[in-house]
């Protein structure tokens, strides 16, 4: 059996917010031209039909302000230029078109082709190039946060492509009750960052189970006493407040909130597993960003097994119905792990229903109901029974590496 | 591999700044949560007024923070019952037993 496969006892994910993969890493291309990000052959028109080029002119605040519109109606144009004929193909050429919507801007409007240079990223771009990155892991939905989110947790968002989720009798249980109800029982966790930024989607779990939450500074600790549970979900912080230490600066990156802010968040929590030996060579992390946002990216969201709810057309507000039969717009994805090779590509196609997918299967072997939408979902980690298939084992390594990055934060 | 620097962001802290659309959704969500709190657990924070990062961050906390509170008092006071229920089995007077005849 590969080692990292063997070693591997604890898999976390860190969720960003609202920001797309050429947005965010698109600038790697010139790096490494198996990564599928910007290149000048791409653009959009905008409102007077003049070609507008992505630019690496994105600034870490202040620019995407207003916040673009990332709802259904407004992904749906941003994917198919305006077309509504039912043969439409998806173009992503409505982004400029969208964004000028807000403001009448055409100048403004432009912003939302914007992507940041590579040395503006340290953290997001280095651990792209030193472990596995995803070429095609896309939104769940194209439409907004709450959502998307429920995807990582459920495997489906229950027919809801709106923020209005409120999990009545759902049909499904989420990957946490799945873990801590198994037999022999898995440990689980929910991390937020502190309780005045608390749980974004999944306030139904925090009323009920409130023992399945902490907060990042137990997260913290956990790594370091070596008590970080099987799985754990991470979420940075929502909002500028005060808090007993000081000023915390919103870090998940949701415009118009400060990239760097984000950036040194995602670092800290690579920081926190790395610094722990024995938890390093036993865990894989996860740094995925819950959807676009509406900022621009060039690749058309795949068709895919349509899950057994339906939103309405009035739900939509584009007045067709969505059966879940196509994926949101494409966002940054990294696997993290010293037992995955520098530069490791996936090409292979992946959502948020991948992750209590792949957590289940690692964990739990197989788990029944689960949504269509989940079931049919790739996994990112390979369970670890004979045989392992090679060409799909991203912890492949024989032996673990020394040579990972460290970040001064 | 050399350590890299993570430049932190400047003068970012705006608790002012106007709550966007993600954290109304929160707001709403953390509201349905609070309706079911007992009435001494909930907050007074009109959710319609809520206008700023730094208020809504308040809100969350309130309503974050009595959910917990909710639960230890529950928890707390099942683990009373329960050790009631138990004294009262351990502390249950016995019968004056007859006293025994002597044989023979």
């Amino acid at each position: 059996m590969p080692p990292g496969l063997d070693n591997l006892r604890h898999i976390v994910v860190l969720m960003m917010e609202n920001r797309s993969f050429d947005h965010m890493l698109g600038s790697l291309t010139a790096v490494n031209p198996q990564i599928d990000g910007v290149t000048n052959q791409f653009s959009n028109p905008d409102t007077t039909s003049a070609l507008v080029k992505p630019q690496a002119l994105a600034e870490f605040q202040g620019q995407l302000d207003p916040d673009p519109d990332h709802h259904f109606p407004a992904v749906d144009l941003q994917i198919f230029g305006g077309d509504t004929s039912p043969n439409r193909v998806a173009n992503m050429q409505g982004f400029v078109k969208s964004y000028f919507n807000q403001q009448k801007d055409v100048g403004h409007s432009q912003k939302i082709m914007y992507y940041f240079a590579q040395n503006q990223l340290p953290v997001l771009t280095t651990l792209a190039l030193e472990f596995a990155v995803f070429n095609r892991w896309f939104a769940s939905i194209p439409g907004p946060t709450i959502c998307n989110r429920a995807f990582a947790h459920y495997g489906t968002s229950f027919g809801r492509v709106d923020m209005n989720l409120l999990y009545v009798n759902e049909p499904f249980k989420s990957i946490y009750d799945r873990l801590i109800n198994a037999t022999p029982k898995h440990t689980s966790k929910l991390y937020y960052y502190d309780t005045a930024s608390s749980t974004m989607e999944i306030t139904n779990l925090l009323q009920n189970q409130p023992e399945l939450f902490g907060t990042y500074q137990q997260f913290l600790d956990d790594c370091r006493t070596g008590n970080l549970p099987d799985y754990s979900f991470v979420e940075p912080n929502y909002s500028d407040h005060d808090s007993d230490d000081g000023e915390e600066v919103a870090s998940d990156q949701h415009p118009d909130h400060n990239v760097q802010a984000g950036e040194v968040f995602i670092a800290s929590v690579y920081k926190a597993i790395k610094q722990n030996a024995s938890l390093w060579q036993s865990t894989a992390l996860l740094v995925v960003y819950d959807e676009h946002g509406g900022i621009y990216d060039h690749v058309a969201p795949p068709a895919c097994t349509p899950d057994q709810f339906q939103a309405s057309p009035n739900d939509t507000g584009t007045g067709m119905p969505f059966a879940f039969d196509r994926l949101g717009v494409r966002v940054p994805a990294i696997l993290i792990s010293p037992w995955i090779p520098k530069g490791t590509i996936v090409n292979r196609v992946f959502d948020h229903a991948s992750i209590p997918g792949t957590v289940t299967k690692f964990l739990l072997g197989d788990y029944s109901p689960r949504s269509p939408r989940e079931t049919s979902a790739d996994v990112f980690i390979e369970p670890n029974v004979a045989p392992v298939d090679p060409a799909r084992n991203l912890l492949s390594l024989d032996t673990m590496r020394t040579d990972c990055p460290d970040f001064d934060v | 591999m050399a350590l890299i620097h993570v430049p932190r962001p400047e003068n970012a802290w705006n608790p002012n700044r106007p709550v966007n659309a993600l954290l109304k959704s929160q707001i709403v969500h953390l509201y349905e949560a609070e309706l079911k709190l007992p009435l001494r657990l909930q907050t007074d924070i009109y959710i319609n007024a809520i206008k700023t990062e730094g208020e809504a961050a308040d809100y969350v906390r309130q309503v974050t923070e009595a959910i917990g509170a909710a639960h230890q008092a529950a928890t707390a006071k099942r683990a009373r019952s329960r050790v009631r229920r138990t004294s009262k089995v351990g502390t249950k007077k016995k019968s004056p037993s007859k006293p025994r005849r002597r044989r023979g």
